[in-house]
């Protein structure tokens, strides 16, 4: 339960020494109930109020590190049930799976597809983070180096999933990359025990909420720390209601018991994995299995899971100025559009797919569309004059015309009353950029006479 | 068990909204329940309802729908009723893009005839879409309301147009979609501005704007959830259906483009474009989705039919 200002004030030595960095305790206290400061932040303070605060302040569902390095995938440490209440901060991570059954060449075709699961939006790489590498074998020896060669093929994080003596068999090699840990469902204790001295994340699996509970707490009487809980659904809406259910309980009800991140295995026959992962991306999975490595999937998955991993408070933006797309010289076109970065990196391609070198002049508004932009009043006449007479550009070309996107060509008269600059209404879909820029006699942009 | 019960109870309903059929369909009612979407608790009378979108005008057409239009026809009385049948469609959505003088410019009578012919052709509930240009549809929608020989629901209303085809809703009998930009506070007022000049509430749906899938999703996904958590908790003039339209879905480059190999095959791609799209939708509330994909349709409501009552 969170604590009030007050509580965690009475627990404070009150001397108002003024370590914390705050002018008094109460202040300092205020900013913990806030979630702002945390107690190691005062060095005077008591052991019980060190434990006390510690544990309140802990995030109500607790972060799970899966792998090391660049790649490491964090599940879990999540606050809020609603995106608009604050934002989600760990994107529900995809593992998709490859038999340690194919033979050599398709095995091999399999990583090499799963590893080309990587597009770029919004300057942003959208990747798949991990492989679920399964034992159907039988075999550990041949699952330890069907794990090895996913882990040198791949380069992501492992889910390792098969029976113990397969896990512990790949362990030696690959316990230091702190694979994920998945044993089947009556094997736990030995996975626990498994897990527990490498200190190695697992996955418990047990059905339902009742299960899990008790599940949850034989792995950590086994000196298991880094927990994950599989609620094996039989069912889509089971599988929406159980991961719906293990959130309330860890945000709503602070049910440390079973607060722990989710995983789902929706491949292996598991009744539409589309529908199911579309649902689980927005509704609390942490990690989603997948036996499809078709992009037309995967793709819309991530782009799903970027939409609703973004912060809701603030739009991905990039920063206003002038950005120069291919050798862009002083008589190239200058085009102006928003720094919303759907709408920088959508222009900024189709301006690089028209091989016409160009000078892309970025509109501080606040990271939001053109239209929007302009409905909000962030995106006009006045704001577009300024630029072109603040941000360099007059000096970097030597004639003044300006392309305008085609959905706000009413702002045109303004501007060449403005700014002096002559503008043309570039087309609304910046995809018709390229036929339009090829398009351009070279003499809109000969230099301004002086 | 010793944990706490996860689920949870509100004060609220939201108002229950039937679509009318004509003679030999089936009506479709949505709404009436006192819970979040998708989980077993609280009451939920009906389903979330999945209609298919047709289009006058002169379009083209994503690869992927005209995949699954081949030979279905042409003139939209035969490709709807095809179309409806073929889906299973419990909503017909008829939107009269072609009025737009961009896309095919037809005079109002002909979008009011193609209203006529198409509710004759095909039975099921039907929602009827204007073009998108102001001048044009403030000359349509009282002519489709004429036009319509059954009540349907006309979409739709906004902060400018709500008196007008409110006031051709009225005079007919139809229903009306109440639509706002993203923006909770703006729903809430466009259905008190309903409800002043004397549209009862049971005949009013919430559009709240569906941004497509990369594009601006996100923003409506936190509204729909937003609108029906205020509408559980006990405000009434936001307790309504909620209608989300996925057309925008079907702008997204990522479901049209054929030439980037690395993104699957654009056939298959476009239709799950929309499909993500629509699960997000219903995730986060929607009591009504707008398909144009005969697939997502059968999937649609293949899923969230009697597993989820
Ligand atoms: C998501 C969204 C929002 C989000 C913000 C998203 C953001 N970060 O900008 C939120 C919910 C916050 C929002 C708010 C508002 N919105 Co809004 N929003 C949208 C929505 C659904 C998508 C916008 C988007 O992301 N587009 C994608 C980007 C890439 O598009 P784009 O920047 O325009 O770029 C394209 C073209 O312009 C062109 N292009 C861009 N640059 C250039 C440059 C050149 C040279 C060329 C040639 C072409 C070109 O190519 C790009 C790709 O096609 C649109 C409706 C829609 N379906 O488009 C409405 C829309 C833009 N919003 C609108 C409105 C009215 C508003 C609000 C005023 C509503 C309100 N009262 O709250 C507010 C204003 C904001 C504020 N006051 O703070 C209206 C604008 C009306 C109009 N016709 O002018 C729209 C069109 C909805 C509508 N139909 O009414 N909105
Ligand atoms: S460091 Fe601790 S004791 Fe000192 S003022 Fe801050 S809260 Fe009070």
């Amino acid at each position: 339960m969170a604590l009030t200002a007050l509580e965690i004030y009475k627990l404070l030595p009150k001397t108002n020494c003024k370590e914390c960095g705050f002018p008094t305790c109460l202040a300092f206290a205020m900013q913990i109930a806030a979630g702002k400061a945390g107690i190691d932040q005062c060095p005077p303070a008591s052991d019980e109020a060190r434990e006390t605060l510690g544990a309140a302040s802990a995030p109500p569902l607790p972060k799970v590190v899966v792998g090391t390095g660049e790649r490491a995938v964090i599940l879990g440490d999540e606050v809020v049930l609603y995106r608009h209440e604050k934002t989600f901060y760990h994107p529900t991570a995809f593992a998709i799976s490859v038999s340690d059954a194919l033979d050599g060449d398709a095995f091999r075709d399999r990583i090499r597809r799963i590893r080309s699961l990587s597009f770029e939006r919004m300057g942003e790489r959208l990747a798949v983070d991990m492989v679920a590498v399964r034992c159907d074998s039988g075999d550990p020896a041949r699952f330890a180096a069907a794990a090895a060669a996913a882990k040198e093929g791949a380069g992501t994080p492992l889910l390792l999933s098969g029976p113990c003596d397969a896990l512990a068999a790949a362990l030696p090699s690959l316990g230091p990359d702190r694979p994920l840990l998945c044993p089947p469902v009556g094997e736990g204790d030995a996975g626990a025990r498994l897990a527990a001295p490498l200190g190695l994340p697992l996955v418990v699996r047990a059905k339902g909420i009742d299960g899990l509970e008790k599940a949850l707490a034989a792995a950590r009487a086994a000196g298991v720390r880094d927990l994950v809980a599989d609620p094996m659904p039989a069912s889509l809406p089971d599988a929406v209601s159980l991961s719906v259910y293990l959130r309330r309980l860890a945000i709503l009800h602070r049910a440390r018991e079973v607060a722990v991140p989710t995983a789902f295995d929706l491949g292996n026959g598991f009744p539409s994995p589309f529908a199911a992962a579309s649902l689980l991306v927005t509704k609390y999975g942490s990690l989603l299995v997948l036996d499809s490595d078709d992009p037309a999937d995967i793709f819309p998955l991530l782009t799903l899971r970027q939409n609703i991993f973004t912060d809701p408070q603030k739009p991905i933006q990039v920063e206003a100025g002038i950005y120069p797309v291919g050798k862009a010289t002083a008589s190239s076109p200058v085009v102006i559009t928003t720094n919303f970065s759907l709408t920088f990196f959508t222009v900024r391609s189709d301006i690089e797919a028209s091989r016409v070198p160009a000078h892309l002049l970025i509109a501080d508004c606040d990271g939001m569309s053109v239209l929007t932009a302009w409905a909000a009043g962030r995106f006009t006449g006045e704001s577009i004059a300024k630029i072109l007479s603040e941000s360099g550009i007059a000096g970097a070309v030597s004639h003044r015309t300006l392309i305008l996107p085609g959905m706000v060509a009413r702002l045109s008269g303004k501007i060449e009353e403005l700014s002096g600059w002559r503008v043309l209404v570039g087309p609304q879909e910046s995809s018709a950029l390229p036929s339009y820029l090829r398009r351009l006699p070279p003499a809109a942009f000969a230099p301004a006479d002086a | 068990m010793t944990v706490a019960n996860p689920q949870q109870t509100f004060p609220g309903r939201i108002m229950e909204v039937t679509l009318p059929a004509g003679e030999g369909g089936r009506s479709v009612s949505v709404g009436g329940q006192t819970a979040l979407p998708l989980l077993p608790e609280g009451e939920r009378p009906n389903a979330a309802a999945i209609g298919i979108e047709i289009r006058t005008g002169d379009e083209d057409l994503p690869p992927s729908l005209s995949h699954a239009f081949g030979g279905k026809g042409t003139d939209p009385a035969v490709l709807a009723g095809n179309l409806v049948e073929e889906s299973g469609a419990q909503f017909l959505f008829l939107s009269l893009a072609g009025c737009h003088p961009d896309l095919g410019g037809h005079a109002v009578s002909r979008g009011a005839g193609i209203v006529r012919d198409v509710l004759q052709a095909v039975p099921c509930p039907a929602i009827v879409g204007g073009c998108g240009e102001e001048e044009t549809d403030a000359l349509l929608f009282p002519a489709v309301a004429e036009a319509a020989q059954r009540p349907v629901f006309l979409s739709y209303a906004d902060e400018k147009n709500y008196r007008l085809v409110a006031g051709a809703a009225l005079a007919y009998g139809h229903g009306v979609v109440a639509w706002s930009p993203i923006d909770i506070n703006m729903a809430k007022q466009a259905n008190l501005l309903l409800g002043d000049i004397g549209v009862p509430p049971h005949r009013v749906l919430i559009d709240p704007l569906t941004g497509g899938l990369g594009y601006g999703l996100e923003y409506t996904y936190s509204i729909v959830e937003r609108i029906r958590l205020a509408g559980l908790s006990g405000d009434a003039a936001l307790a309504r259906p909620i209608l989300c339209h996925l057309g925008d879905s079907w702008k997204a480059r990522e479901a049209l483009d054929s030439a980037e190999e690395s993104w699957g095959d654009v056939i298959a791609r476009g239709r799950r474009w929309e499909e993500a799209t629509a699960w997000a939708c219903l995730a986060a509330g929607a009591d009504l989705l707008v398909c144009r994909h005969p697939d997502n349709v059968r999937t649609l409501r293949g899923m969230v039919g009697a597993p989820w009552r």
